[in-house]
């Protein structure tokens, strides 16, 4: 049996029998994980603890920007938002209000149109107290999970539906 | 290879040279502003190496980037703040530096809408700073109003700008 020399073996593994063919496949690949990467599924590095503990800090994730495609957003979904200079820094947020719905915190308790919401996500319960706030046409309403952090620290408020450009995967 | 084959590589490559050329000795007013701009975030920028006198050199540095009557609006959890000239303004970053020992800023997203004059362009950026000694980065959206001053793009307005914000952001405009 032929064995064959370590550099050609090597060459072949890497290169293939046919080298255009493989050329050709490399573009292809390279391609199709560019589309998908920038349309369907958005590669994101989670930075900050505003969503404690279901997605930790420095953890990996991706949006899927199709999620939205054929029916709108829906509570309890955690949702990636756009800011207005780009994408390259995104908001990782939980709807919890929908469009014309009101929002409220008492006690650290969510309300939606005046009724308790139950939010078995939230571990790290807090006090917030806030006034009831309407939820304007096509906006809702996003708040991280971690609500042990001061009102005032946390980001949270009324996403344009525009800007809110997929969910989160995992 | 064929010789027209030859001939169109040796012109795609002419146009793109040309191109590249064209762009590079006439930049577009959004081009000049994001170099701009990322130049500003280097000079913000300073690190636990830097003694008082080069911290204040370096502080004094960013005047070039304002202009004399810069009016900055800081909107941010805890402070309400407004900044009138650009002396003020140095005089608040020679004393934000004092405060902490390092910062490093980044600026991710950079949209630039210049007005059809091109004597003036709204901003729209994220901020990312970076304090030595802790694990936090801090995120902030600004929007600037930029004025072409003598072919120099300088800032005259910044506000703070929180997208999720209750309250309605005041309008900076071209």
């Amino acid at each position: 049996m032929d064995v064959a020399p370590l550099p050609a073996l090597l060459l072949r593994v890497l290169i293939g029998r046919n080298p255009k063919r493989t050329l050709v496949r490399i573009i292809v690949l390279a391609i199709v994980s560019l589309v998908v990467c920038k349309f369907v599924l958005v590669p994101v590095h989670v930075d900050g603890g505003s969503m404690l503990p279901t997605y930790r800090e420095n953890g990996f994730n991706f949006v899927n920007r199709l999620a939205y495609l054929f029916h709108e957003p829906r509570r309890g979904d955690v949702v990636a938002i756009r800011l207005p200079a780009g994408e390259h820094v995104m908001y990782m947020k939980r709807i919890v209000g929908l469009p014309g719905e009101t929002v409220a915190f008492h006690k650290g308790q969510l309300y939606i149109n005046g009724k308790p919401l139950n939010e078995p996500y939230v571990k790290l319960p807090g006090n917030w107290e806030h006034e009831p706030e309407p939820v304007g046409p096509d906006h809702y309403y996003v708040v991280g999970d971690n609500r042990d952090m001061p009102w005032d620290d946390h980001v949270h408020g009324r996403a344009a539906r525009e800007n809110i450009i997929g969910k989160v995967l995992l | 290879m064929k010789e027209w084959s030859i001939r169109v590589i040796l012109l795609a490559a002419f146009v793109a040279l040309g191109f590249w050329g064209w762009h590079g000795f006439f930049p577009s007013p959004e081009t000049v502003i994001r170099k701009r701009l990322d130049k500003l975030a280097k000079a913000a920028s300073f690190s636990s190496q830097e003694g008082l006198l080069a911290k204040a050199w370096n502080a004094s540095s960013l005047g070039e980037f304002f202009t004399l009557d810069v009016q900055v609006t800081m909107d941010v959890p805890g402070t309400q703040h407004i900044i009138s000239g650009r002396d003020e303004l140095l005089q608040a970053a020679v004393g934000a530096r004092s405060t902490v020992s390092s910062l490093t800023i980044e600026l991710p997203d950079i949209k630039v809408v210049v007005a059809p004059d091109k004597t003036s362009a709204v901003v729209n950026l994220t901020a990312i700073g970076k304090v030595s000694g802790q694990s936090e980065t801090y995120l902030q959206e600004f929007r600037l109003r930029m004025v072409n001053v003598k072919s120099d793009w300088l800032i005259n307005q910044i506000e703070t700008v929180r997208t999720l914000s209750e309250r309605a952001v005041a309008g900076i405009s071209c």
